[in-house]
Protein backbone atom coordinates (compact mmCIF):
# COMPACT_ATOMS: atom_id res chain seq x y z
CA UNK A 1 0.00 0.00 0.00
CA UNK A 2 2.29 3.12 1.08
CA UNK A 3 5.94 2.75 1.44
CA UNK A 4 7.84 5.56 2.51
CA UNK A 5 12.34 5.69 1.84
CA UNK A 6 14.48 8.04 2.96
CA UNK A 7 12.02 10.69 3.41
CA UNK A 8 13.33 14.17 4.00
CA UNK A 9 12.21 17.84 4.16
CA UNK A 10 14.08 20.84 5.18
CA UNK A 11 13.19 23.90 5.27
CA UNK A 12 16.28 26.19 5.16
CA UNK A 13 18.74 24.49 7.47
CA UNK A 14 16.09 22.98 9.34
CA UNK A 15 15.69 19.45 9.38
CA UNK A 16 12.01 18.74 9.47
CA UNK A 17 12.12 15.51 8.34
CA UNK A 18 14.82 13.32 8.91
CA UNK A 19 14.82 10.05 7.16
CA UNK A 20 11.74 8.38 7.61
CA UNK A 21 11.19 4.64 6.52
CA UNK A 22 8.11 2.94 6.83
CA UNK A 23 5.11 0.87 5.09
CA UNK A 24 1.36 0.89 6.09
CA UNK A 25 -0.20 -2.11 4.59
CA UNK A 26 -3.74 -2.23 3.07
CA UNK A 27 -6.91 -2.33 5.31
CA UNK A 28 -4.52 -1.10 8.71
CA UNK A 29 -3.96 1.74 10.65
CA UNK A 30 -0.78 3.44 10.82
CA UNK A 31 -0.91 5.46 14.54
CA UNK A 32 1.49 8.60 14.22
CA UNK A 33 2.62 10.03 18.16
CA UNK A 34 5.07 12.33 18.55
CA UNK A 35 5.74 16.14 20.10
CA UNK A 36 4.94 19.48 18.83
CA UNK A 37 7.33 19.98 16.06
CA UNK A 38 8.29 16.24 15.56
CA UNK A 39 7.47 16.34 12.08
CA UNK A 40 4.17 14.34 11.73
CA UNK A 41 1.84 17.04 10.12
CA UNK A 42 5.23 17.69 7.85
CA UNK A 43 4.85 13.89 6.95
CA UNK A 44 1.35 14.08 5.81
CA UNK A 45 1.89 17.27 3.90
CA UNK A 46 4.71 15.66 2.03
CA UNK A 47 2.55 12.58 1.29
CA UNK A 48 -0.63 14.53 -0.07
CA UNK A 49 1.62 17.01 -1.96
CA UNK A 50 1.26 20.12 -0.18
CA UNK A 51 5.06 20.09 0.20
CA UNK A 52 7.28 18.91 -1.85
CA UNK A 53 9.91 16.52 -0.16
CA UNK A 54 13.38 17.29 -0.27
CA UNK A 55 14.23 13.63 -1.29
CA UNK A 56 13.13 10.47 -0.84
CA UNK A 57 10.47 8.26 -2.11
CA UNK A 58 6.46 7.97 -1.36
CA UNK A 59 5.09 4.76 -3.14
CA UNK A 60 1.17 4.23 -3.08
CA UNK A 61 1.23 0.23 -4.32
CA UNK A 62 4.35 0.80 -6.22
CA UNK A 63 3.57 4.00 -7.93
CA UNK A 64 5.38 7.29 -7.04
CA UNK A 65 3.78 10.62 -5.67
CA UNK A 66 6.45 12.49 -5.07
CA UNK A 67 6.31 15.55 -7.17
CA UNK A 68 2.32 14.79 -8.06
CA UNK A 69 0.36 17.78 -7.26
CA UNK A 70 -2.16 17.61 -4.20
CA UNK A 71 -5.22 17.06 -6.32
CA UNK A 72 -3.40 14.69 -8.44
CA UNK A 73 -2.31 12.53 -5.44
CA UNK A 74 -6.05 12.91 -4.63
CA UNK A 75 -6.92 11.24 -7.90
CA UNK A 76 -4.24 8.23 -6.82
CA UNK A 77 -6.10 7.83 -4.03
CA UNK A 78 -5.33 9.73 -1.15
CA UNK A 79 -7.36 11.89 0.87
CA UNK A 80 -6.50 14.30 3.68
CA UNK A 81 -8.32 15.63 6.79
CA UNK A 82 -6.94 18.64 8.69
CA UNK A 83 -6.42 19.52 12.40
CA UNK A 84 -8.83 22.91 11.73
CA UNK A 85 -11.24 21.60 9.25
CA UNK A 86 -11.39 22.79 5.80
CA UNK A 87 -14.72 22.65 4.93
CA UNK A 88 -16.94 24.62 2.30
CA UNK A 89 -18.55 26.73 4.65
CA UNK A 90 -21.08 28.45 2.92
CA UNK A 91 -22.18 25.29 1.16
CA UNK A 92 -24.57 22.63 2.13
CA UNK A 93 -23.54 19.25 3.83
CA UNK A 94 -24.83 17.80 0.99
CA UNK A 95 -22.96 19.62 -1.79
CA UNK A 96 -20.19 19.68 0.32
CA UNK A 97 -19.74 15.55 -0.27
CA UNK A 98 -20.12 16.82 -4.40
CA UNK A 99 -17.29 18.54 -4.43
CA UNK A 100 -14.61 15.74 -4.95
CA UNK A 101 -17.05 13.72 -7.29
CA UNK A 102 -16.33 15.91 -9.37
CA UNK A 103 -13.34 13.89 -10.80
CA UNK A 104 -15.02 10.50 -9.96
CA UNK A 105 -16.69 8.75 -12.93
CA UNK A 106 -20.41 8.05 -10.93
CA UNK A 107 -23.72 8.19 -12.34
CA UNK A 108 -26.23 10.56 -10.35
CA UNK A 109 -27.61 7.76 -8.10
CA UNK A 110 -24.32 6.62 -7.36
CA UNK A 111 -23.14 9.66 -5.83
CA UNK A 112 -26.34 10.29 -4.25
CA UNK A 113 -25.73 7.02 -2.46
CA UNK A 114 -22.73 7.25 -1.01
CA UNK A 115 -23.31 10.60 0.02
CA UNK A 116 -25.97 9.57 1.67
CA UNK A 117 -24.32 6.36 3.30
CA UNK A 118 -21.61 8.64 4.74
CA UNK A 119 -23.76 11.50 6.32
CA UNK A 120 -25.58 8.87 7.89
CA UNK A 121 -22.67 7.10 9.85
CA UNK A 122 -21.24 9.98 10.98
CA UNK A 123 -24.91 11.00 11.81
CA UNK A 124 -25.19 13.98 9.87
CA UNK A 125 -27.62 13.37 7.07
CA UNK A 126 -30.85 15.13 8.76
CA UNK A 127 -28.53 18.36 8.48
CA UNK A 128 -27.74 17.69 4.90
CA UNK A 129 -29.28 20.88 3.76
CA UNK A 130 -27.71 22.80 6.75
CA UNK A 131 -24.87 24.94 5.91
CA UNK A 132 -21.41 23.34 6.49
CA UNK A 133 -20.81 26.51 9.31
CA UNK A 134 -23.62 25.90 10.95
CA UNK A 135 -21.85 22.71 12.26
CA UNK A 136 -19.82 22.35 15.51
CA UNK A 137 -15.94 21.76 15.18
CA UNK A 138 -16.42 18.66 15.94
CA UNK A 139 -19.43 18.20 13.54
CA UNK A 140 -16.98 19.53 10.65
CA UNK A 141 -14.44 17.52 10.93
CA UNK A 142 -16.45 14.56 10.51
CA UNK A 143 -17.79 16.23 7.52
CA UNK A 144 -14.36 16.60 5.87
CA UNK A 145 -14.11 12.69 6.81
CA UNK A 146 -17.37 12.05 5.40
CA UNK A 147 -15.83 14.50 2.22
CA UNK A 148 -13.15 12.42 1.78
CA UNK A 149 -14.63 8.77 1.84
CA UNK A 150 -17.36 9.42 -0.57
CA UNK A 151 -14.16 9.67 -3.13
CA UNK A 152 -13.46 6.02 -2.02
CA UNK A 153 -9.59 6.77 -1.42
CA UNK A 154 -6.93 4.07 -0.44
CA UNK A 155 -5.36 5.86 1.71
CA UNK A 156 -6.73 8.21 4.48
CA UNK A 157 -4.53 10.66 6.53
CA UNK A 158 -6.19 12.23 9.97
CA UNK A 159 -4.07 14.71 10.93
CA UNK A 160 -5.54 15.08 14.95
CA UNK A 161 -9.02 13.66 14.12
CA UNK A 162 -9.70 14.35 18.07
CA UNK A 163 -8.39 17.53 18.55
CA UNK A 164 -10.80 20.00 20.06
CA UNK A 165 -13.65 17.47 19.75
CA UNK A 166 -16.42 16.63 22.43
CA UNK A 167 -16.24 12.94 24.24
CA UNK A 168 -19.46 12.05 22.47
CA UNK A 169 -18.77 13.32 18.63
CA UNK A 170 -14.76 11.71 19.82
CA UNK A 171 -16.15 7.94 20.49
CA UNK A 172 -18.66 8.36 17.13
CA UNK A 173 -14.93 9.46 15.29
CA UNK A 174 -13.50 6.73 16.74
CA UNK A 175 -16.41 4.22 15.29
CA UNK A 176 -16.57 5.55 12.56
CA UNK A 177 -12.04 4.63 11.69
CA UNK A 178 -11.78 1.98 13.35
CA UNK A 179 -14.53 0.25 10.73
CA UNK A 180 -12.61 2.32 7.56
CA UNK A 181 -10.29 -0.39 6.73
CA UNK A 182 -12.61 -3.27 6.56
CA UNK A 183 -15.85 -1.39 5.16
CA UNK A 184 -13.94 0.41 2.88
CA UNK A 185 -10.48 -1.22 1.91
CA UNK A 186 -8.52 1.74 2.76
CA UNK A 187 -5.51 2.21 5.39
CA UNK A 188 -5.48 5.11 7.25
CA UNK A 189 -2.79 6.75 8.69
CA UNK A 190 -3.84 8.50 12.14
CA UNK A 191 -2.03 11.24 13.43
CA UNK A 192 -3.34 12.56 16.78
CA UNK A 193 -1.73 13.65 20.41
CA UNK A 194 -4.99 11.54 21.83
CA UNK A 195 -2.79 8.33 23.02
CA UNK A 196 -6.07 6.64 24.08
CA UNK A 197 -7.40 6.64 21.09
CA UNK A 198 -4.24 6.08 18.87
CA UNK A 199 -3.62 3.05 21.45
CA UNK A 200 -7.40 1.76 20.92
CA UNK A 201 -7.37 2.04 17.25
CA UNK A 202 -3.79 1.28 15.56
CA UNK A 203 -2.94 -1.98 14.58
CA UNK A 204 0.57 -0.32 14.71
CA UNK A 205 2.31 3.09 15.80
CA UNK A 206 5.55 4.88 15.21
CA UNK A 207 6.57 7.77 17.62
CA UNK A 208 7.56 10.76 15.76
CA UNK A 209 10.93 12.84 17.56
CA UNK A 210 12.66 15.50 15.69
CA UNK A 211 12.18 14.10 12.26
CA UNK A 212 12.92 10.29 12.93
CA UNK A 213 11.09 7.66 14.37
CA UNK A 214 12.23 6.93 17.32
CA UNK A 215 9.75 3.97 17.92
CA UNK A 216 7.87 1.63 16.10
CA UNK A 217 5.40 -1.44 17.25
CA UNK A 218 1.79 -1.96 18.62
CA UNK A 219 0.42 0.10 21.70
CA UNK A 220 2.34 -2.42 24.49
CA UNK A 221 5.80 -2.37 22.84
CA UNK A 222 6.03 1.98 21.90
CA UNK A 223 4.89 2.56 25.91
CA UNK A 224 7.66 0.12 26.86
CA UNK A 225 10.26 1.36 24.78
CA UNK A 226 12.42 3.36 26.99
CA UNK A 227 13.68 6.13 24.43
CA UNK A 228 9.65 6.88 24.17
CA UNK A 229 9.05 7.13 27.67
CA UNK A 230 11.98 9.28 28.13
CA UNK A 231 11.22 11.47 24.83
CA UNK A 232 7.76 11.58 25.17
CA UNK A 233 5.54 9.47 27.26
CA UNK A 234 7.52 10.92 30.08
CA UNK A 235 8.47 8.39 33.22
CA UNK B 1 -46.72 57.13 -8.73
CA UNK B 2 -45.07 60.22 -11.26
CA UNK B 3 -44.96 58.60 -14.76
CA UNK B 4 -41.32 59.97 -15.44
CA UNK B 5 -40.13 57.91 -12.24
CA UNK B 6 -41.64 55.08 -13.35
CA UNK B 7 -40.08 55.03 -16.18
CA UNK B 8 -37.07 55.52 -14.45
CA UNK B 9 -37.38 52.51 -12.58
CA UNK B 10 -38.20 50.61 -15.21
CA UNK B 11 -34.78 51.66 -17.26
CA UNK B 12 -32.91 51.46 -14.39
CA UNK B 13 -33.93 47.95 -14.23
CA UNK B 14 -33.20 46.82 -17.09
CA UNK B 15 -29.74 48.88 -17.46
CA UNK B 16 -29.45 47.01 -14.78
CA UNK B 17 -29.59 43.50 -15.82
CA UNK B 18 -27.23 44.87 -18.21
CA UNK B 19 -24.75 45.95 -15.22
CA UNK B 20 -25.24 42.88 -13.35
CA UNK B 21 -23.94 40.81 -16.60
CA UNK B 22 -20.91 43.20 -15.96
CA UNK B 23 -20.33 42.41 -12.88
CA UNK B 24 -21.31 38.49 -13.01
CA UNK B 25 -18.43 37.99 -14.84
CA UNK B 26 -15.68 39.56 -13.41
CA UNK B 27 -17.11 38.20 -9.96
CA UNK B 28 -16.62 35.50 -10.91
CA UNK B 29 -12.99 35.60 -12.77
CA UNK B 30 -12.26 37.52 -9.19
CA UNK B 31 -13.69 35.10 -6.82
CA UNK B 32 -11.88 32.30 -8.84
CA UNK B 33 -8.64 34.04 -9.55
CA UNK B 34 -8.37 36.08 -7.46
CA UNK B 35 -7.50 38.14 -10.57
CA UNK B 36 -8.73 41.90 -11.23
CA UNK B 37 -9.83 42.24 -14.50
CA UNK B 38 -9.17 45.82 -15.78
CA UNK B 39 -9.28 45.16 -18.86
CA UNK B 40 -12.62 43.98 -18.97
CA UNK B 41 -14.54 46.73 -20.38
CA UNK B 42 -12.57 46.60 -23.50
CA UNK B 43 -13.19 42.87 -23.59
CA UNK B 44 -16.90 44.31 -23.41
CA UNK B 45 -16.18 46.80 -26.57
CA UNK B 46 -14.28 44.10 -28.32
CA UNK B 47 -17.85 42.09 -28.39
CA UNK B 48 -19.56 44.56 -29.60
CA UNK B 49 -17.35 44.37 -32.46
CA UNK B 50 -17.36 41.34 -32.98
CA UNK B 51 -21.23 41.50 -33.53
CA UNK B 52 -20.63 45.11 -35.93
CA UNK B 53 -18.34 43.11 -38.15
CA UNK B 54 -20.31 39.61 -37.48
CA UNK B 55 -23.08 41.50 -39.39
CA UNK B 56 -21.10 43.73 -41.81
CA UNK B 57 -18.78 40.98 -42.54
CA UNK B 58 -21.07 37.59 -42.84
CA UNK B 59 -24.03 38.91 -42.74
CA UNK B 60 -25.30 37.67 -38.66
CA UNK B 61 -27.56 39.09 -37.10
CA UNK B 62 -26.71 40.79 -33.46
CA UNK B 63 -28.77 37.73 -32.06
CA UNK B 64 -27.43 34.91 -34.65
CA UNK B 65 -23.91 36.19 -33.58
CA UNK B 66 -23.89 36.27 -29.97
CA UNK B 67 -23.31 32.16 -29.62
CA UNK B 68 -20.94 32.39 -32.05
CA UNK B 69 -19.11 35.40 -29.90
CA UNK B 70 -19.12 33.49 -27.06
CA UNK B 71 -17.91 30.70 -28.19
CA UNK B 72 -15.10 32.87 -29.42
CA UNK B 73 -14.62 34.78 -26.66
CA UNK B 74 -14.17 32.05 -24.35
CA UNK B 75 -12.00 30.54 -26.28
CA UNK B 76 -9.60 33.35 -26.10
CA UNK B 77 -10.29 33.73 -22.71
CA UNK B 78 -9.16 29.86 -22.29
CA UNK B 79 -6.14 30.47 -23.77
CA UNK B 80 -4.89 33.50 -22.29
CA UNK B 81 -5.28 32.18 -18.96
CA UNK B 82 -2.44 30.03 -19.83
CA UNK B 83 -0.56 32.77 -21.73
CA UNK B 84 -0.76 35.78 -18.71
CA UNK B 85 -3.08 34.81 -16.34
CA UNK B 86 -1.45 31.48 -14.47
CA UNK B 87 1.96 33.47 -14.16
CA UNK B 88 -0.06 35.74 -12.01
CA UNK B 89 -1.19 33.40 -9.73
CA UNK B 90 2.54 32.66 -8.54
CA UNK B 91 2.52 36.55 -7.45
CA UNK B 92 2.88 36.47 -3.55
CA UNK B 93 -0.19 39.32 -4.22
CA UNK B 94 -1.91 38.27 -7.55
CA UNK B 95 -4.55 40.63 -6.98
CA UNK B 96 -2.13 43.68 -7.33
CA UNK B 97 -0.55 42.28 -9.65
CA UNK B 98 -3.33 41.60 -11.84
CA UNK B 99 -4.54 44.67 -11.51
CA UNK B 100 -1.43 46.19 -13.15
CA UNK B 101 -1.48 43.20 -15.88
CA UNK B 102 -4.90 44.04 -16.66
CA UNK B 103 -4.66 47.55 -16.67
CA UNK B 104 -2.00 47.21 -18.93
CA UNK B 105 -3.76 44.97 -21.09
CA UNK B 106 -6.70 47.25 -21.20
CA UNK B 107 -4.51 50.26 -23.03
CA UNK B 108 -3.43 47.70 -25.22
CA UNK B 109 -6.44 46.93 -25.82
CA UNK B 110 -7.83 50.02 -26.28
CA UNK B 111 -5.14 51.06 -28.85
CA UNK B 112 -5.57 47.67 -30.65
CA UNK B 113 -9.01 48.50 -31.10
CA UNK B 114 -8.21 52.48 -32.22
CA UNK B 115 -5.61 51.35 -35.07
CA UNK B 116 -7.96 48.48 -36.02
CA UNK B 117 -11.93 49.87 -36.07
CA UNK B 118 -10.75 53.73 -35.83
CA UNK B 119 -11.41 56.33 -33.14
CA UNK B 120 -15.31 57.40 -35.39
CA UNK B 121 -18.76 55.57 -33.45
CA UNK B 122 -20.32 52.57 -34.35
CA UNK B 123 -23.77 51.68 -34.43
CA UNK B 124 -25.44 47.19 -34.90
CA UNK B 125 -28.08 47.71 -37.86
CA UNK B 126 -31.21 45.86 -36.75
CA UNK B 127 -35.08 46.35 -37.07
CA UNK B 128 -37.06 45.16 -34.56
CA UNK B 129 -41.30 45.16 -35.25
CA UNK B 130 -42.57 47.05 -33.51
CA UNK B 131 -39.47 49.47 -32.16
CA UNK B 132 -41.08 49.37 -28.88
CA UNK B 133 -43.76 49.03 -26.53
CA UNK B 134 -45.88 51.09 -24.53
CA UNK B 135 -46.88 49.77 -20.90
CA UNK B 136 -49.36 52.60 -20.00
CA UNK B 137 -47.52 55.65 -19.93
CA UNK B 138 -44.16 53.70 -19.72
CA UNK B 139 -41.92 53.32 -22.96
CA UNK B 140 -39.60 50.28 -23.44
CA UNK B 141 -37.89 49.73 -26.52
CA UNK B 142 -38.08 46.44 -27.99
CA UNK B 143 -34.56 45.89 -27.58
CA UNK B 144 -34.24 46.59 -24.32
CA UNK B 145 -36.82 43.82 -23.75
CA UNK B 146 -35.18 41.88 -26.27
CA UNK B 147 -31.72 42.27 -23.76
CA UNK B 148 -33.59 41.64 -20.99
CA UNK B 149 -34.95 38.36 -21.68
CA UNK B 150 -31.25 37.18 -23.21
CA UNK B 151 -29.93 38.14 -19.59
CA UNK B 152 -32.59 36.35 -17.70
CA UNK B 153 -31.88 33.63 -19.47
CA UNK B 154 -28.44 33.89 -19.33
CA UNK B 155 -28.73 34.26 -15.28
CA UNK B 156 -30.47 31.44 -15.35
CA UNK B 157 -28.07 29.07 -16.72
CA UNK B 158 -25.57 30.65 -14.88
CA UNK B 159 -27.42 30.11 -11.55
CA UNK B 160 -27.89 26.63 -12.38
CA UNK B 161 -24.44 25.62 -13.76
CA UNK B 162 -23.00 27.56 -10.20
CA UNK B 163 -25.65 25.28 -7.93
CA UNK B 164 -26.90 22.34 -9.71
CA UNK B 165 -23.75 21.17 -11.55
CA UNK B 166 -20.66 19.43 -10.10
CA UNK B 167 -18.05 21.95 -12.07
CA UNK B 168 -20.61 24.41 -10.91
CA UNK B 169 -20.82 23.72 -6.93
CA UNK B 170 -16.69 22.91 -7.34
CA UNK B 171 -16.08 26.38 -8.53
CA UNK B 172 -18.09 27.93 -5.97
CA UNK B 173 -15.84 25.62 -3.65
CA UNK B 174 -12.68 27.16 -5.04
CA UNK B 175 -14.39 30.52 -4.10
CA UNK B 176 -14.69 29.55 -0.62
CA UNK B 177 -11.23 27.79 -0.08
CA UNK B 178 -8.74 27.42 -2.68
CA UNK B 179 -6.40 25.38 -0.53
CA UNK B 180 -9.29 23.08 0.57
CA UNK B 181 -10.61 22.02 -2.99
CA UNK B 182 -7.08 21.05 -4.26
CA UNK B 183 -6.76 18.21 -1.51
CA UNK B 184 -10.70 16.73 -3.14
CA UNK B 185 -9.12 16.65 -6.16
CA UNK B 186 -10.05 19.71 -7.70
CA UNK B 187 -8.12 20.87 -10.81
CA UNK B 188 -7.25 24.29 -9.63
CA UNK B 189 -5.37 25.00 -13.25
CA UNK B 190 -8.26 23.36 -15.69
CA UNK B 191 -11.02 25.68 -13.59
CA UNK B 192 -9.46 28.65 -13.57
CA UNK B 193 -8.98 28.38 -16.81
CA UNK B 194 -12.46 27.74 -17.42
CA UNK B 195 -13.37 30.75 -15.44
CA UNK B 196 -11.87 33.06 -17.34
CA UNK B 197 -13.20 32.08 -20.90
CA UNK B 198 -16.03 31.65 -18.86
CA UNK B 199 -15.53 35.31 -17.86
CA UNK B 200 -14.27 36.83 -21.34
CA UNK B 201 -17.42 34.54 -22.77
CA UNK B 202 -20.20 36.62 -20.64
CA UNK B 203 -17.81 40.14 -21.31
CA UNK B 204 -18.52 39.00 -24.90
CA UNK B 205 -22.30 39.06 -24.54
CA UNK B 206 -22.30 41.60 -22.54
CA UNK B 207 -20.79 43.50 -25.31
CA UNK B 208 -23.44 42.81 -27.97
CA UNK B 209 -25.95 43.85 -25.43
CA UNK B 210 -24.59 46.93 -25.05
CA UNK B 211 -24.08 47.84 -28.88
CA UNK B 212 -28.14 46.67 -28.79
CA UNK B 213 -29.46 48.69 -26.77
CA UNK B 214 -27.15 52.07 -26.99
CA UNK B 215 -26.74 54.16 -29.67
CA UNK B 216 -22.95 53.64 -30.67
CA UNK B 217 -19.90 52.90 -29.29
CA UNK B 218 -16.43 53.44 -29.57
CA UNK B 219 -12.81 51.80 -28.55
CA UNK B 220 -12.84 54.68 -25.75
CA UNK B 221 -15.40 53.86 -23.64
CA UNK B 222 -14.59 50.85 -21.77
CA UNK B 223 -13.14 51.87 -19.07
CA UNK B 224 -16.46 53.22 -18.40
CA UNK B 225 -17.67 49.42 -18.26
CA UNK B 226 -15.17 48.46 -16.40
CA UNK B 227 -15.68 50.96 -13.58
CA UNK B 228 -19.67 50.20 -13.35
CA UNK B 229 -18.32 46.78 -13.07
CA UNK B 230 -16.48 47.02 -10.05
CA UNK B 231 -19.14 49.21 -8.51
CA UNK B 232 -21.42 46.75 -8.73
CA UNK B 233 -19.19 44.27 -7.15
CA UNK B 234 -18.48 46.34 -4.69
CA UNK B 235 -22.05 46.79 -3.72
CA UNK B 236 -22.92 43.26 -4.07
CA UNK B 237 -20.05 41.63 -2.34
CA UNK B 238 -16.26 41.14 -3.77
CA UNK B 239 -16.21 37.47 -5.28
CA UNK B 240 -19.61 37.05 -4.88
CA UNK B 241 -21.79 35.94 -8.34
CA UNK B 242 -25.26 36.46 -6.41
CA UNK B 243 -24.08 39.55 -4.83
CA UNK B 244 -23.59 41.13 -8.87
CA UNK B 245 -27.07 40.58 -9.57
CA UNK B 246 -28.17 42.54 -6.66
CA UNK B 247 -25.44 45.22 -6.61
CA UNK B 248 -26.48 45.65 -10.51
CA UNK B 249 -29.98 46.19 -10.21
CA UNK B 250 -29.19 48.74 -7.60
CA UNK B 251 -26.48 50.93 -9.10
CA UNK B 252 -29.18 50.90 -12.24
CA UNK B 253 -32.01 52.23 -10.09
CA UNK B 254 -29.97 54.53 -8.59
CA UNK B 255 -28.55 56.10 -11.93
CA UNK B 256 -32.13 56.08 -14.23
CA UNK B 257 -34.07 57.36 -11.24
CA UNK B 258 -31.33 60.19 -10.19
CA UNK B 259 -31.41 60.77 -14.11
CA UNK B 260 -35.23 61.64 -13.62
CA UNK B 261 -34.30 64.70 -11.55
CA UNK B 262 -30.86 65.83 -12.27
CA UNK B 263 -28.58 65.72 -14.92
CA UNK B 264 -26.46 62.83 -16.48
CA UNK B 265 -23.58 63.89 -14.05
CA UNK B 266 -25.50 64.08 -11.18
CA UNK B 267 -26.64 60.85 -11.57
CA UNK B 268 -22.67 59.74 -11.75
CA UNK B 269 -22.09 61.56 -8.74
CA UNK B 270 -25.00 59.68 -6.71
CA UNK B 271 -23.75 56.42 -7.82
CA UNK B 272 -20.58 56.81 -6.87
CA UNK B 273 -21.91 57.97 -3.23
CA UNK B 274 -24.19 55.20 -3.08
CA UNK B 275 -20.40 53.34 -3.59
CA UNK B 276 -18.83 55.14 -0.73
CA UNK B 277 -21.83 54.79 1.53
CA UNK B 278 -21.42 51.04 1.21
CA UNK B 279 -18.17 51.13 1.39
CA UNK B 280 -18.56 52.80 5.07
CA UNK B 281 -21.23 51.22 6.50
CA UNK B 282 -20.70 47.60 5.05
CA UNK B 283 -17.20 47.16 3.67
CA UNK B 284 -18.01 43.33 2.53
CA UNK B 285 -20.95 44.38 0.39
CA UNK B 286 -24.46 44.74 0.70
CA UNK B 287 -25.09 40.73 1.02
CA UNK B 288 -21.25 40.40 1.84
CA UNK B 289 -20.59 36.52 2.63
CA UNK B 290 -24.16 35.75 2.83
CA UNK B 291 -24.14 35.60 -1.27
CA UNK B 292 -22.53 32.71 -2.04
CA UNK B 293 -25.47 30.55 0.04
Amino acid sequence: MLRIEGLRKNFGGLKALDGLDFEVPPRSILGVLGMNGSGKTTMLNCINGVYIASSGSIQLDGKELTGLKPAQIFDRGVGRTFQVPRVFSRMTLWDNLAVPLLSRSMTRAERDEIRATWLKKVHLFDLRHNYAEELSGGQQKLLELARIMVSRPKLVLLDEPFAGVNPTLSRLLIDVIRDMPGETGCSVVLVSHDLTSIYELSHDIIVMHEGRILARGDAETVQSNPDVVEAYLGA
Amino acid sequence: MNELLLQGLVNGIILGTIYALIGLSLNVIFGVLRVVNFAHGEFIILGAYGAYFAQKLLGLSPFLAMPLIFLAFAAMGYGLYFVLIKRLAKSDDPEHASLLVMFGVAIALGALMLIFFEADSRSLSYTLDPPFFMFGSVIVPTAKLVALGIIVVITAVLAFFLYRTLPGKALRAIIMNRDAVQIVGVNLERMSALTFGLGLGLAGITGVLVALIFPAFSPFIGQDYTLIGFIVIVLGGLGHPVGAVVGGIIFGLTEQTALVYTSGTTATLLGFLLLIGVILVRPTGLFGREALK
